[in-house]
């Protein structure tokens, strides 16, 4: 049995100290990497939820190419989980994955059976479990033989949670003006710079962390039973794309944080090109081929170089910030 | 433990204000609390061994009651020792054993018809050993006419690579002693009835021999866990020795077992998942209603780690120099900052704890639209990830020594979080 120990307290070591620390502005960062992302995410949720109330068939290619966009948005800040998506179960109810206990199915069959009226107010839906709000929901209302079929209620229920997920998104936006004040200076949240850019060195790390052991692991399994119906947004056929995406991401923001630190900033490229490389090199877009010999072995290669990336940010990029990664929210089994 | 004074003087030039000779006392101070911690969940263990035993030579309501109390008694030490798991591999490679959850109970005895039957993810959700004896698992027969802890350790635990296949441990006991919680959102505890262990014709719902042999099987085994998990902790065991082989990366254990616990795991998976899915089996101990108290006490494990005290099942106090101390030695105001705000988690989850032995259960609060459940329960969330923010500040601060923490690759290597 692995149950991870899962710890991820690095601490720096200090015999760097006082010499050469980069300390990028972190309201800027802020600017260039978190709030576009968080603007293309609610103009995409917008034109998700009027695509919807134009057309809620499950086979609309509008709304799938609308809901694909948006997903593609949300991918690229998931790894932002922190201030406002945090609140509220924003990010929760945007993005409830990994499912274990199948509560996305079951909740949106409870919701189906009883032709539940919450659909009806966007209040009343925003109560609802986050297991039936969000992409992933989505991805079942459109594209899961045993869901994706015409009715009054499912129409009815697709549109509420399309604009459910364009409610949070725009919040989230909106919220995010006020909140990137709080990285300047020594506001109450954060109260060094090094506070503030831990957090948005912790954002890198816990965002590989995810695509590692979770996107890229849970559908590996183990050898001997590997996984591939857990693979993320199967159905879609979106998992491999996912991991590009959320690479993307975080490069971008790890290099936004190097930039101080040229040798560090190179060294961090290459470690992401490997994974890009890897993606590139992948056969199934879902993982189908982690039963397989081959299959496998190029799903372990795309998982090391992603390790390796982790590797280099954690030993390479924290010191060089002075920050340590701290606690995340997948410490724990 | 002895220290040479001059040994001090000499490392406290090199390290700073924070004595380097002090944190060897911290983490005895440590192994110590964990050595009593683990011995009174044992013995308490060892009790409803007991009680277990009386229930199945002669069931009855009075006997079900009395090992219904003894597993409720056991859970309060057990739980707080729940801060030693994080950061010390050795308890966490083995917890799963002892505590693990949620679990699918329908591989260990009847189940009402709404819990399904194999999911997606789980082949042997519905398997039922009590009601066969034979079966085939992962493409091997199993002969399961004898049940034996050998059997539910090394078979059926974790069966097919499936972490909800909880064959072990508390809530597997738990399960066998209250049955489901079959009142959704409403108040009440499972309710299983003493004749499902009455043997001959009084006998409800069928194979009580083997449901008891489960039964007993079962606390046989969590007894032998936690005996062996206090030994650990003992004068030469090997977990207090990993601890103290190296002094930097057992403080960093210490903050480890406290932050992981505190966020991810009880803030995150326990507390705040359930709340989000409005479900009501999204409670650690589901089928006793017990859960206000599994987080209270596991709220409790925290603070006594950071204040170095520990107060055994018979009253008597286990303590000694703590992170605390090194805290205060460095940074005396962000030790009240951080033991001010694991006495604000404390508040919060007695706030949680006493509605519910009011009536207002755990399950009842994570209802949709709860707002006053919602409340209770995210008074506790904050106030967990809170105080996390003030153990990564700690963690800061005593890492600032010059000492470089080798192998921390090998630590950080979660497993995803909500799962």
């Amino acid at each position: 049995m692995s149950r991870p120990l899962t710890c991820c307290i690095a601490l720096c070591a200090s015999l760097w100290s006082g010499a050469g620390w980069a300390t990028p502005d972190p309201v800027a960062v802020v600017k260039s990497e978190v709030l576009p992302g968080f603007e293309t995410l609610a103009e995409k949720a917008q034109v998700l939820e009027d695509a919807a109330q134009a057309d809620c068939s499950p086979d609309s290619d509008a709304l799938r190419a609308a809901w694909a966009d948006a997903f593609d948005a949300w991918v690229r800040v998931s790894h932002l989980r922190f201030g406002p998506a945090e609140v509220a179960d924003r990010a929760f109810a945007l993005a409830f994955w990994p499912d274990t206990r199948n509560a996305t199915p079951k909740s949106l069959q409870g919701l189906i059976a009883a032709e539940d009226p919450v659909v009806e107010s966007v209040e009343a839906f925003g109560q609802v479990s986050i297991a039936a709000r969000g992409f992933y929901a989505l991805e079942y209302l459109l594209f899961d033989p045993a869901f994706a079929q015409e009715s009054h209620y499912s129409c009815a229920l697709t549109r509420a949670v399309a604009r459910d997920t364009s409610e949070i998104a725009e919040a989230i936006f909106v919220d995010w003006q006020t909140f990137a004040q709080e990285f300047d200076a020594e506001s109450d949240r954060y109260r060094s710079t090094e506070e503030a850019l831990q957090e948005l060195f912790k954002a890198v790390t816990s965002g590989l962390q995810f695509t590692s052991d979770t996107r890229i692991g849970r559908p590996m399994g183990s050898f001997d039973k590997p996984r591939p119906t857990r693979a993320e947004a199967r159905r879609s056929e979106r998992s491999i794309r996912h991991v590009r995406l959320s690479l993307e991401a975080t490069e971008s923001l790890a290099l936004a944080l190097a930039a101080d630190a040229p040798k560090v900033a190179a060294e961090i490229r290459e470690a992401y090109e490997k994974a890009f490389a890897e993606i590139d090199a992948q056969e199934s877009p879902i993982f189908a081929g982690v039963d397989n010999p081959a299959g496998r072995f190029r799903v372990e290669l795309l998982q090391a170089a992603v390790e390796r990336v982790r590797t280099v940010v954690g030993a390479e990029l924290g010191p060089e910030l002075g920050v340590i990664a701290g606690f995340n929210s997948q410490d724990g089994d | 433990m002895n220290h040479h004074l001059t040994g001090v003087a000499a490392l406290a030039i090199i390290a700073g204000p924070a004595l380097a000779a002090d944190r060897g006392a911290v983490l005895d101070t440590y192994a110590d609390l964990a050595e009593a911690g683990y011995t009174d969940a044992a013995e308490t263990a060892q009790a409803l061994r007991k009680a277990v035993d009386a229930l199945v030579t002669n069931p009855s309501e009075e006997t079900l009651m009395a090992a219904r109390t003894a597993w409720l008694a056991s859970r309060a030490p057990y739980q707080q020792t729940e801060a030693f798991r994080f950061g010390n591999p050795i308890v966490d490679d083995w917890e799963g054993k002892v505590n693990a959850w949620p679990l699918d109970e329908g591989l260990i005895d009847y189940v009402d018809a709404a819990y399904g039957g194999p999911s997606d993810e789980n082949e042997f959700a519905a398997l039922n050993v009590v009601a066969t004896p034979n079966f085939t698992l992962s493409g091997e027969d199993v002969d399961a006419t004898e049940i034996t802890p050998e059997l539910i350790s090394d078979v059926l635990h974790e069966a097919d690579g499936i972490e909800a296949n909880v064959a072990s441990g508390y809530h597997a006991i738990e399960f066998l002693l209250w049955g489901q919680d079959l009142n959704g959102h409403a108040f009440g505890a499972g309710d299983r009835a003493w004749t499902d262990y009455a043997q001959g014709d009084d006998c409800t719902n069928g194979n009580c021999d083997r449901r008891a042999d489960y039964l007993v099987s079962a606390t046989d085994l969590l007894v032998s866990d936690l005996e062996w998990m206090a030994a650990q902790w003992g004068e030469d065991g090997a977990a207090r020795e990993a601890l103290t082989a190296d002094e930097t990366a057992g403080i960093v254990a210490i903050l480890t077992g406290m932050g992981s616990l505190s966020y991810g795991e009880q803030a995150g998976e326990r507390m705040r998942l359930g709340l989000m899915l409005n479900d009501p089996e999204e409670e650690h101990d589901c089928f006793s209603d017990n859960t206000h108290n599994s987080h209270y006490y596991d709220g409790m494990g925290i603070r006594n780690v950071y204040l170095g005290r520990y107060e055994r099942v018979d009253g008597s106090v286990v303590k000694g120099p703590s992170v605390s101390d090194l805290v205060a030695e460095a940074d005396v105001e962000l030790d009240a900052e951080l033991r001010g705000k694991l006495d604000t988690t404390m508040e919060k989850l007695g706030e949680i704890k006493a509605a519910a032995e009011g009536g207002f259960s755990y399950d009842m609060m994570l209802e949709r639209g709860n707002a006053e459940g919602e409340a209770l329960v995210m008074g506790g969330v904050n106030a967990l990830i809170d105080q996390t923010r003030s153990i990564e500040r700690a963690v800061a601060l005593l890492g600032l020594d010059g000492v470089e923490i080798e192998g921390s690759d090998s630590l950080d290597a979660p497993g995803a979080v909500f799962q």
